[in-house]
Parts: C-alpha cells; structure tokens; sequence
C-alpha cells in the first residue's frame, strides 16, 4: 500500500480546521503554488512543488481541514476520499499531521485515525511559541515515543524549526517506516465487516475497509457495482453506521488522552484571553452587528479611497503608451490592432487591479484573524431565514471579490439545501468584476455633488449598486426556500478560533495568487474578445465598408467639415457598416427599450463571456478611428448620440439602467462553469444564468422607465 | 418533581456544567470530533445577538451552536 513510487512523490499536510496548515504549507512551497480557486483548474486542492535538502522535488498537498474521517461536509469528504483511495492523484507517500500545540488534546483524534491507516506519518506540532508564552509545555519526545513518530515542533508564524521539519520529512521519504502503534481496535461486527471489504476488494488495512463501508454510499471512486457489494455486506454484519462511528470516537479519546496527559504540562487555570475580551464586544448583542457594519463600510471606503492613486498611475501609463506607440509605429492596420484593439482592451482591465487586489487582502485579513468564524455566528439566524447557513455569510462577503471561490467556499456547508441556494444566489453580490463597469458608468452620468456633508451622488449610486445585490440575494433564497425541499438536518455546529494577527506572507501570497488569476484568467478572455471586436468593427461584409467611406466623404464635403470632423464621420459610418455594427443592430430592438444603442449592444453582447469585457469592449469601439485622442473613455462616452433623434444616449435613465443590468445578470462563463461543477448537473448552471438574466432585464426596463 | 437533567440553553451566563449524552446522534458525531464529549466541561459565554443561537466554551474550546443543536445536548444539574 505505501510502496514508494519513485516519480510522483506526495506529501499531504492533513489536520483540523484551524491547526495553521496553510501557513506552513506557505512557508514550505511560497511561490511555487497554485490553487484550485480559478476557472480551468480544476484541482480541488492546493498544491505545491517544494524541494527537499537532497534535491529531489516533491508535491505537497495542502488538504481541506477535517476533525475526523467521518466527514459532514464535502470538503472534508476530500479528506476521506483521497486518504482511503490508493489510486488517487493525491494520494500522499508521507503525511505531514498540523497539530496546535495550545490544544493538543482536540487535534489528535484524527491522527490516531490516519494511524490506522497505516499511512507513513509525522507530527508538526505548530504555535508552538504560542504555547510557551501562555505556559503550555509540551514534551515532543514523550509525545513521539508514546505515538511511535517522529514529532517536530514548530512555528509556522516565525518559520522556526521550518528546516528541521524538512530534514524529518525527507527521512520519511528514505526509510517510509509505517506506523507501529494502532490505536482502535475493531469491535466484532466492524471486524467482520473490514474482513468481508478487505476479501472483496484486495485490500489490506482492516481500518481502510471499515471507512470504505462507512462511506460507500459517496466515495467518488466507488463503481455502483462495489457500492452494492459494499451494501450488502454492511446490511448483512448490521453496521449501525452512526452509533459505531461514536463509539469509535470515543474509544480513541479514551486512549490518547492519557498521552496528552503525559506529554502536557498546562498552567492551572485559563487567564482571561485577548479573545475572550474583543468577544464581549465583537459578538456583544448591539456592539456585534454595530461592528460588522463598521467593519464592511471601512472595507469600501478602504477600496475606494486607497485605489485612486494606483489608478491614476496605470491609467496614465497606457494613454502614454499608447501616444508613444502611435508616434513610432508605421501607419498600418496591425498598428490600429495593437493600440485601438489590444491596448484599449488591456487597460480597461488593467486599471482595476489596485482594487481588486485591496479587496481580497481585506476579506483574507477578516479571514485570517478569526473574525469571519464570529459573523458566521452572528448571522446564522438571519441566513437561515432566506434558506441558507451562517457559513453562507462567508460565501456572500467574498463575492464581494470573486463568485467562484465564494461559491467554492460554500463546500463548509452540510446541509445540501442551505448550500445550493448560497450557490445560486452568491453571483448576485456585486463581485470586483463589476467594480470597473460601475465606475465608468457613475462617473458619467451622476453628478459628483455632495449630499449630507460626507457622501457624494457619486457614491451614494455605488452603495446602492452593492445593496441592489445584497437584497436579489436575499429575496431570491427566500423564494429558493419556499420552493426547495428537503428533509436532511442542517447544523451550524462552528468552532471560534482564537484570534491571532494576520500572517503577512500568507496575506501577501494570496493577494497575488488570486490577483494573477484574475489578471492571467480575466486577461486572455478579455484580449481574445477585444481582438475579435476590433477585427469585427474594423472588417464589414461585402463592400460595405467601401461604400461607408464614400458615403462619408460625400457627406463631409456637402456638410462642409474639417479634417478631423471628417475623420470621425467616416470612423462613425465604419463601425455602423462593421460586423460589429450589423451584429449590434440586430439585437438593438431587443434593448432599446432599455435605452441602449447598438454600440452598447455590442458591448452587452461581448460581456456574456465576462461582464469586465464592458469597459475594454466600450474602449474598443470608441476609440476606432481617432486613437491619436486620449485614452479616457468617459468623454467620449459623453458625447455619444443616438443617431435617429440626436439625444444623448447615457443620459441618467440609460446609465442608471445599464447599472442595475450588470449588478443583476449573470455574465461570466467562470461562475457558469463552478456551478456546474460544484452543483454537479447543468440544470441550476442554466436556471441560474436564465433567472438573472431575466430579472436584470425587466429590472433594467423599469429603472430606465421611471428615470427616462 | 425534579428533571434529572437539563441542556445547554438551561444553563446562565458564565454557568458551568458537564456534558452527559447526545440526543442527535449524527450531531454526536460532529460534535465529539470536535472535542466536545460526554464528561466534557461546558461554560455558557453569551447567546447570539439576533437569538436562536448560543455561544459556549467547551474544556477551552470555544464553539457556537443553534438552539435546536444546545438542546440536544444533556447536561448534569
């Protein structure tokens, strides 16, 4: 079972929730990680290439945080499934176990369970620094001796004893000496079971057999055949699943527990912790909500106000680039592709990363430090109202940056109904993506004057754009409620973790882990679809395009116009005689009732791949024909007419109703994709896109009403 | 006549008890994996701010659970 397999080696880090696993498995891979979080991928773990002191590279697996193999969600159900699967991809050569020093006698249960499995392990036995300073001695050798492995105390805050914990695990690696301690003897009924598993299906390991059975109704690798096998033997032996998995659990406290007293020196009592302290206030009845809303107001301030500069810098750098490239690059059409096509499509997007990047550093701050656990508590009744968990809380504020890892998040949720509607109603909330098409289109058409002393129009618009969201989230899971049924029991059940300072290098690797995904994952989509527009808005069919410049110079000499005015005529005249034109026209009756023009058409079309596209599709098409002009698309945007009556076309109605549009469609293949994956069918993926799409048309159409 | 016992939501602020069984087994499950057992010393820190949940210390640990899941749980008088 654990023979060494000499080319893919496997390091899994496993432990509970909480225990500092991703902190080392950071420290131990830095860079050189990458994530399932992003469309595409579709790993669903993290893992990392590190190289061990001989040189020989190996992968580490960093696993969801489980308490046990007895899963109640399906990211623990990962843990249990690569764990008993041999063949699996994952399947680990070494396990690294990440046990909390401050309360080891929590976090061995699951250790003494992955004994029994019989897999090569070793303990890093983490905050170990924490335990000293509030007088936790713990005796590492005792600890090894009694458990039968090798035990390294660490701290993956400060990073020491990093490398001795390298050392051991390559030691592993050399001499992979299989646990000798086991810790659960099998009652006779399991014993019995195990046997009639293990005959089946070759195995060895009786432990490995019983959690087959245990499990056989999900284990993804399973056949229907095994799992009808595996049926009839647990109905025949009569395994009480539940009851036995009890027992189980508590037969294990029973035996390490003396271990941890042996091994464990605590102080007599608990002091009143700097967490029990910020608690009074931070879940206090009033002071708790008080905050929370404090915390997420500071949180848009802070993308709004910290992002300006950045901003400024980026855009100025692609309107010098663009000048510049203008200036020394022939007069050709592969240039008009570069600058009008590539570049416009570029810093449309480009532009936004200071905040994106300000977001997710913000809500892994909330994460990191503890805080999402208490809102999650705070919150539970309130979400359970629109059917859905406290943990849907979570999901909800980190689609505040991204729907896809929000959606992923909702894997901490047991109950199935609770966690499809988090699923379904997560895109609603306005997500960083977003972010872009807001602010060109407030910038525009709302006047940026103050209103009560301290908020402007401006961002009074913004606000409600994020409300907007926030309140088709609710309303849809309360109408997904009254439709839904189900019998499964939902549980809340949350562990409050203790309060630590956030780590800057975990902050730091996944601020630009998930800024790079956008960049790479949202940039190709954007730089294949603005390619595509400028070739479909420079190109028409037949001889269009000819004709067009015909027309306009007629038309110039008979309105007697200057150079430049003239120049633009014929632009005006080439898109409507483009592809692109011909494509928006034939959606222009569909939308007009929105008090969109054919241009904006073309834009709403693009953004069906991914509504950031909006901005560098609009860059696009405005900057065709006169790209020696600045860069700024607003004010070009302000000038534009709808060509049968000559009124302005984003008046406050059409700006305020192209708002509500984006907050409310669904326009991301990415998000279409997850929920596909994460629901496992394509009917909610469909349902899903059709709803939003929908609702954001009707709510548009009476936004632009009640406005125009 | 006197109950026998009572369950987490019976119990005060700051009260103490020590757990006694489960009446939801699958919760028992959940539960005893995170550290909370029969025997297990249980502090009542404070209900949630909206209600229908209650904030608890179990042996250091602290946890929260609704009030359907504090029910379930016996405790000792």
């Amino acid at each position: 079972m654990s023979e060494v397999r000499e080319k893919l080696l496997n390091i899994a880090l496993v432990g509970n929730p909480n225990c500092g696993k991703s902190t080392i498995f950071n420290q131990l891979t830095g860079l050189r990680q990458k994530t399932g979080n992003f469309p595409g991928i579709t790993v669903e773990v993290k893992e990392g290439r590190m190289q061990l002191p001989s040189g020989r590279q190996v992968m580490l697996t960093d696993l969801p945080g489980t308490y046990s193999l007895y899963p109640t969600s399906s990211d623990e159900k990962i843990v249990a499934s690569v764990l008993t699967n041999p063949k699996d991809a994952h399947y680990p050569n070494v396990v690294v176990y990440v046990a909390d020093a401050t309360h080891l006698e929590k976090h061995l249960l699951l250790l003494t369970q992955l004994l029994d499995l019989g897999l090569p392990v070793m303990m890093a036995l983490n905050m170990s620094d924490t335990a000293d300073e509030i007088g936790i001695k713990v005796n590492a050798s005792v600890l090894a001796d009694r458990l039968g492995i090798p035990v390294v105390a660490i701290s993956g805050r400060t990073g020491a004893n990093i490398q001795k914990l390298i050392g051991e695990i390559e030691k592993l690696f050399d001499t992979p000496t299989l646990p000798e301690k086991h810790f659960y003897p099998l009652q006779e009924v399991e014993k019995q079971v195990a046997e009639a598993v293990c005959l089946n299906f070759n195995l060895a390991n009786a432990y490995q057999a019983l959690l087959i059975a245990h499990h056989h109704e999900w284990l993804p690798f399973l056949s229907e055949q095994n799992q009808e096998t595996i049926r009839a033997i647990v109905q025949d032996k009569g395994l009480a699943s539940l009851r036995f998995q009890v027992d189980e659990t508590l037969d294990r406290y029973d035996r390490f527990t003396p271990i941890v007293q042996e091994a464990v020196q605590r102080p007599p009592q608990f002091p009143s912790t700097p967490t029990d302290r910020i608690d009074a206030v931070a879940t206090h009845r009033w002071w708790g909500p008080l905050l929370f809303f404090f915390v997420m107001l500071l949180v848009f301030q802070a993308i709004y106000d910290w992002s300006t500069v950045p901003m400024d810098l980026i855009e100025q750098f692609f309107a010098d680039l663009n000048v510049w490239l203008t200036s020394i690059l022939p007069s050709h059409w592969s240039t008009d592709l570069i600058t009008d096509g590539i570049l416009a499509g570029l810093s449309g997007i480009l532009v936004f990363i200071p905040q994106i990047a300000i977001l997710f550093l913000l809500i892994t701050v909330l994460e990191e430090i503890g805080y999402m656990a208490r809102v999650v508590f705070i919150f539970d009744k309130t979400m359970r109202r629109f059917g859905m968990n406290g943990r849907s809380v979570v999901s909800l504020i980190s689609g505040g940056a991204c729907a896809v890892p929000a959606i992923m998040s909702s894997r901490t949720i047991g109950n199935w109904k609770e966690r499809l509607i988090t699923t379904m109603v997560t895109p609603f909330i306005s997500c960083s993506a977003r972010l872009p098409v807001y602010a060109v289109l407030v910038g525009l058409a709302v006047p940026d004057k103050r209103v009560f002393w301290i908020f402007s129009w401006q961002s009074l618009t913004f606000g409600s754009m994020y409300a907007l969201g926030v309140v088709a989230a609710f309303a849809s899971g309360y109408l997904m409620k009254k439709v839904l049924h189900t019998r499964e029991s939902s549980y809340l059940a949350i562990e409050l973790p203790v309060y630590r300072m956030p780590h800057w290098r975990n902050l730091w690797l996944t601020v630009w882990e998930k800024v790079g995904a956008f960049v790479i994952g949202a940039g190709k989509i954007i730089l294949i679809i603005s390619m595509v527009l400028w070739a479909l808005a420079r190109f028409g069919p037949g001889d269009a395009m000819a004709q067009a410049t015909l027309k306009a110079q007629q038309d110039a000499q008979t309105q007697q116009l200057n150079k430049t005015e003239a120049a633009d005529l014929q632009a005006a005249y080439h898109l409507e005689a483009s592809y692109a034109g011909y494509l928006g026209k034939v959606i222009e009756p569909a939308i007009r009732p929105l008090g969109y023009d054919w241009k904006i058409g073309i834009a709403l079309i693009a953004s069906f791949a991914a509504r950031e596209v909006f901005v560098g599709t609009m860059s696009t098409i405005y900057s065709i024909g006169s790209s020696e002009d600045d860069f700024v698309l607003r004010e070009k945007m302000k000038t534009a007419r709808f060509e049968d009556s000559g009124t302005p076309v984003y008046t406050l109605a059409t700006a305020l109703s192209l708002l509500v549009f984006y907050a409310l469609a669904m326009q991301c293949m990415s998000t279409i994709a997850v929920v596909k994956r994460e629901t496992g069918s394509w009917k909610w993926a469909l349902l899903q896109f059709s709803y939003m799409s929908l609702l954001a048309y009707l709510c548009a159409w009476l936004v632009y009403n009640v406005f125009a | 006549m006197q109950r026998r016992y009572r369950t987490i939501p019976d119990l005060k602020v700051h009260e103490s008890a020590h757990a006694l069984a489960f009446e939801d087994p699958a919760l028992a499950g959940k539960l005893t994996a995170m550290g909370l057992l029969p025997g297990t010393l249980i502090e009542m820190v404070r209900a949630a701010p909206f209600g229908n949940a209650y904030y608890i210390k179990a042996d250091g640990v602290r946890l929260a659970l609704r009030e359907e899941e504090a029910s379930s749980i016996l405790i000792d008088v």
